[in-house]
């Protein structure tokens, strides 16, 4: 085990190299490619967000690169190199003293992620316990020092209590504090802010930003949402349908996106500074099928954009202006097919926008006749 | 914030007006009790869309079951239609139920995993037997079609054959058969995917202008609750803090938690200045409100009129309103007389 | 301790309602409840004793039940004429080979499901898994008799080591604790596999829920063994259902102890009781009865008391009342 330590904290290059990784279930309906072929590295310190939809594999790429699915039926290939050591395919036995000691993970959901039967101080003294070999004392002390890292207020007190008698954002203090223990180089954050209040989420993204700056930890964020990485990371990659379809610094990325689903996820979401009632852009269908992806570019079906040629041949990710930015279209933004095509995307949401103000006003003019719908007019006792 | 107070309600053609609703439910049989919606008052005009925004533990969502009496509200009353419910009882209060309808936010919970989609539609009707059989399907039909949801699909397929997205659409159909005034709308678009909740606002936008419905729009999302809302009442911990027109509010926010809200909003643009927020911890149990204004023990700038007395709604022109005694912006009231700050 | 107050409450009145309609049934099965006690053609001397020890025998129901009641908490466990022998005497005699036999069962059926379901949810679906689901299946199936009858077989007739059929007798282990198992393991497993089948069940499937939550997700993302995995976290969290059903069984093992202590021996309460059915010992029949109602209200409060030991939540939502 102290070999690889060594290696995490001393040996230089990127802390993580992740090449054509591919995590497939076997299922009764066939293979779930869930992560089919991803590729990508990150420097120490960084934080990388992971960006996606339901069904994109995000959150399965991460629970993979840290190697925790392992169960019958999970089908890895590819390399997951760790501080220059391949980690892919490592048993439990031998993952273990890479878990909480190098690598910790923070989950969704608070509650359920916390032993409900067991006392906040034990979760966290357990991996000091495990991995430092810290007598009972200091493993407290420890841990109490940790608490007030997260600034968990009246810390001594909380070692006793369990996870029931905190709130939403204390618990996931506390599966902060657990995750950071060890002084981990690497922690895996699988959206930890999205079961939390919005004023509670601010902070607990502060909290991990800070965090990774005083230890110099290389963080992944995986995320639904486009707005908690923008402030919160250095680089994005965005997941479609198991496949990386775009990667970029996150300035570079938001100033300059290349992929029109990155463009499309962007514009769906309902702005603040937009006037209310504007029309939203959206997405037709929904994520692709992963057990029968569609041929070609696996977002062509839903995209507004997409030509032919996507439908038939899969694109590879080509690099952009800017050297670290990849994306996967044949037709980027600002490409002149894309803003073709974007005329009339924009037309027709402007007619949608009409047509519903339209409506309205049709609806509030006349209500007893005219194009009522058949469910008023049953209700009217019409025939109809 | 947290105040009380009426000033806000307006004349007009109110479909719903709530007044001093009060929602409390026992803690076991400790004696104690869930303040969970201390005393607000609302009002939705024909046609509107009234957002009721705030976070969790704030009473939005029971102050949206209690508009449908489900449970009945402590004390209070809700005027829906002209009607008051709270003193309706049996055959009166079910026919007045089918005028307002409710969508939750886990669509597929809230239908029959066993049955039929177009079965579920249809019950409603069939229920107050509205209609023919003939005319009952070419309306369930018309209004699954509405919905974007392809009938004969319908008519094979149970609820766990459809995404979640899809299962939105059919509680959204099913919630519109009776041809309801009002639909009350409870986080609907939270468990979706962003494209989705994209297709399921733009949907309900459609809907309401289509229909003619009045919409109560409850969520935790500021951005979707401004994008559907005409009008936004903000709450926090049982009591409105705020309410205005949708633009005027997030434009001049004035309480100090609307503010403190909008600006906790992750932004998707890596040039936005981040606001790191001056509040600190999360809001008190509803079982023991701090007195005077509920939100002091959070509020950068509480002092002792606001631990002791609380906060009335007070006007600050152009329908806009807040309980606070240090408002962000001047109430009318004031102007020119007393400077608050 | 309003908790602690309902639950007393709740016993009070389950103890009452089944002493209550055990004495009409007795008194159904006995057209001359005074005659019967007193050994059936018998002397009006014996009769006139029967009714001076209890007078209330020859009155309506509803007077002799809170008469009964009286004598009951007072420690006047009834008199077996025919065996002239107090109800007292009877319980200490017979009720301590009944309770080990029980004791036993429960052991061995613990010690042989907690395992089993422990690591057939950590291998799910393996060989183990599956062998274990087969032979549980059986054993739920096969009802305590047919058990006892395959155990005389394969164990009892080809070995020495332990008496035969109706030969075990009671030896309190104090006294000699290899003679204490001699006489008391085949019986104790003949109820006991049962128990282990059903309990292994209980706990696979709970062990199978829990092993998919989040927080094991997050103790193996620590670096906990898996070991301690499974028994410090996972465990805990999954043995409500078998607390559950280890209450609900101890009804079920008096029935069974009724046909393993006749089968086999040692003669303890079961025996006993259904030799008083027999003789229509309409006394004993009722202190047996209610001595049963009592133990098994009290398992059921015992457990009761497990699930706020094993789980703060519950421990909080009481103190809630």
């Amino acid at each position: 085990m102290s070999g690889l330590q060594t290696d995490a904290r001393q040996s230089t290059g990127p802390l993580l190299e992740i090449t054509d990784l591919k995590t497939h279930f076997a299922t009764e309906r066939g293979l779930v490619r869930a992560v089919d072929g991803v590729t990508f590295t990150l420097e120490r310190g960084k934080a990388l967000g992971v960006v996606g939809e339901s069904g994109s594999g995000k959150t399965v790429l991460s629970r993979t690169i840290m190697g925790l699915l392992t169960a019958r039926g999970v089908e890895l290939s590819g390399s997951v190199r760790f501080a220059g050591q391949e980690i892919l395919g490592l048993k439990a036995k031998e993952m273990r003293h890479i878990w909480g000691r190098e690598m910790a993970m923070i989950f969704q959901d608070p509650m359920s992620s916390l032993n409900p039967l067991m006392k906040i101080g034990r979760q966290i003294v357990e991996p000091l316990q495990i991995h430092l070999d810290m007598p009972s004392d200091d493993a407290k002390a420890t841990a109490v020092r940790l608490m007030k890292d997260v600034r968990i207020p009246e810390a001594e007190r909380r070692l006793e209590q369990y996870p029931h008698e905190l709130s939403g954002g204390m618990r996931q203090r506390i599966m902060i504090a657990i995750a950071l223990a060890c002084g981990p180089t690497m922690l895996f954050a699988d959206e930890p802010t999205t079961a939390l209040d919005v004023t509670v989420q601010a902070q607990i993204l502060d909290l991990i930003g800070e965090q990774r700056r005083d230890r110099n930890m290389s963080v992944i964020l995986v995320t639904h949402d486009l707005g908690v990485v923008a402030g919160h990371t250095d680089e994005i990659a965005v997941m479609y349908g198991g496949r990386l379809v775009e990667k970029a610094p996150t300035k570079t990325l938001f100033a300059n996106m290349k992929m029109p689903y990155t463009k499309s996820l962007l514009r769906s979401i309902p702005k603040l500074d937009e006037p209310s009632h504007t029309r939203l852009a959206t997405i037709p269908g929904r994520p692709p099928d992963l057990v029968n992806p569609p041929k070609g570019c696996r977002f062509a079906p839903r995209c507004a954009y997409a030509r032919d040629r996507c439908h038939e041949e899969e694109p590879v990710l080509e690099v952009a202006e800017h050297p670290e930015h990849v994306y996967r279209c044949f037709y980027p933004v600002g490409s002149a097919e894309f803003e073709e095509r974007d005329e009339q995307v924009k037309a027709e949401l402007a007619r949608e926008a009409a047509a519903v103000r339209a409506a309205a006003d049709q609806a509030a003019a006349d209500s007893a006749h005219g194009d009522v719908p058949l469910a008023a007019q049953l209700m009217h006792g019409k025939d109809i | 914030m947290a105040g009380t107070g009426k000033a806000h309600l307006r004349d007009g053609d109110a479909v719903l007006r709530v007044e001093d609703l009060v929602m409390e439910f026992p803690v076991g049989r400790t004696g104690l009790k869930v303040n969970a919606v201390s005393g607000i008052s609302l009002d939705v005009l024909r046609g509107e869309t009234l957002g009721l925004v705030g976070e969790s533990g704030c009473g939005k969502s029971t102050t949206g079951r209690s508009v449908m009496q489900l449970p009945r509200p402590t004390s209070g009353s809700v005027v829906f239609e002209g009607q008051e419910l709270t003193a309706l009882q049996g055959g009166a209060m079910r026919e007045a139920r089918t005028r307002m309808q409710m969508i939750f936010q886990d669509p597929i919970s809230s239908l029959n995993p066993r049955r039929k989609v177009r079965d579920i539609v249809m019950e409603p009707l069939n229920i107050w037997k509205r209609g023919s059989s003939a005319e009952r399907a070419k309306v369930v039909d018309a209004v699954l079609e509405d919905v974007g949801i392809d009938p004969q699909r319908a008519a094979e397929s149970q609820p766990h054959q459809f995404s979640g997205g899809q299962c939105q659409r059919i509680s959204i159909a099913r919630s519109l058969v009776l041809d309801p005034t009002l639909i009350i709308c409870d986080e609907p678009v939270s468990a979706l995917d962003v494209s989705v909740q994209a297709q399921v606002i733009n949907l309900l936008e459609e809907l309401k202008a289509r229909y003619g419905l009045t919409l109560v729009f409850i969520a935790h999302d500021l951005a979707v609750v401004k994008n559907v809302s005409d009008r936004v009442a903000v709450m926090y911990l049982g009591k409105i803090c705020e309410v205005a027109s949708s633009d005027d509010l997030y434009a001049r926010p004035s309480h100090p938690y609307t503010k403190v809200l909008i600006d906790s909003i992750p932004v998707p643009d890596p040039m936005a200045e981040l606001h790191h927020s001056d509040i600190v911890g999360e809001p008190p149990s509803p079982v023991l409100p701090p007195p005077g204004c509920r939100f002091n023990t959070r509020c950068p700038n509480a002092d002792d009129l606001c631990r002791t007395d609380e906060p009335q709604l007070r006007d600050l022109g152009g329908g806009h309103f807040v309980a606070c005694h240090h408002p962000l912006e001047t109430p009318v009231s004031l102007t020119g007389t007393v400077s608050s700050n | 301790m309003r908790y602690v107050s309902q639950r007393l409450l709740q016993f009070f009145v389950v103890f009452i309602v089944v002493t209550f309609i055990v004495m009409v049934a007795t008194r159904i099965g006995s057209a001359d409840p005074v005659r019967d006690l007193a050994g059936g053609a018998v002397s009006d001397q014996q009769i006139a004793r029967v009714l001076n020890d209890y007078p209330y025998l020859d009155q309506s129901l509803f007077l002799q039940y809170p008469q009964w009641l009286l004598d009951f908490v007072t420690g006047n466990l009834g008199y077996s004429y025919t065996q002239s022998q107090s109800g007292l005497a009877m319980f200490q005699q017979r009720l301590p080979p009944t309770l080990f036999m029980g004791f036993w069962a429960i052991v061995i059926g613990l010690a042989i499901a907690v395992p089993v379901g422990v690591y057939s949810a950590y291998k799910r679906d393996g060989a183990f898994d599956r062998g274990a689901s087969y032979t549980s299946f059986a054993f739920i199936s096969m009802p305590p008799l047919v058990i006892a009858v395959a155990l005389l077989f394969l164990v009892v007739t080809r070995t020495s080591l332990f008496p035969t059929v109706g030969g075990s007798s009671y030896i309190a282990p104090w006294d000699s604790p290899w003679g204490h198992f001699r006489n008391f393991f085949i019986p104790s497993l003949a109820l006991g596999l049962g128990l282990a089948a059903v309990w292994s069940r209980f706990l696979r499937a709970d062990m199978n829920l829990t092993l998919q939550s989040d927080f094991i997700m997050l103790a193996k993302a620590k670096g906990v063994s898996p070991a301690r995995v499974l028994w410090r976290h996972a465990l805990r969290s999954s043995v409500l259902s078998l607390i559950t059903s280890v209450a609900l069984q101890v009804s079920a093992l008096i029935g069974g102890a009724v046909v393993v202590e006749q089968f086999f021996g040692p003669r303890g309460i079961g025996d006993r009781l259904v030799f008083a059915i027999q003789q229509n010992d309409i006394l004993i029949i009722q202190a047996i009865t209610a001595v049963l109602v009592v133990g098994v209200v009290l398992a059921n409060l015992i457990v009761d008391l497990l699930y706020a030991v094993v789980d703060p939540r519950i421990r909080h939502a009481r103190k809630l009342g």
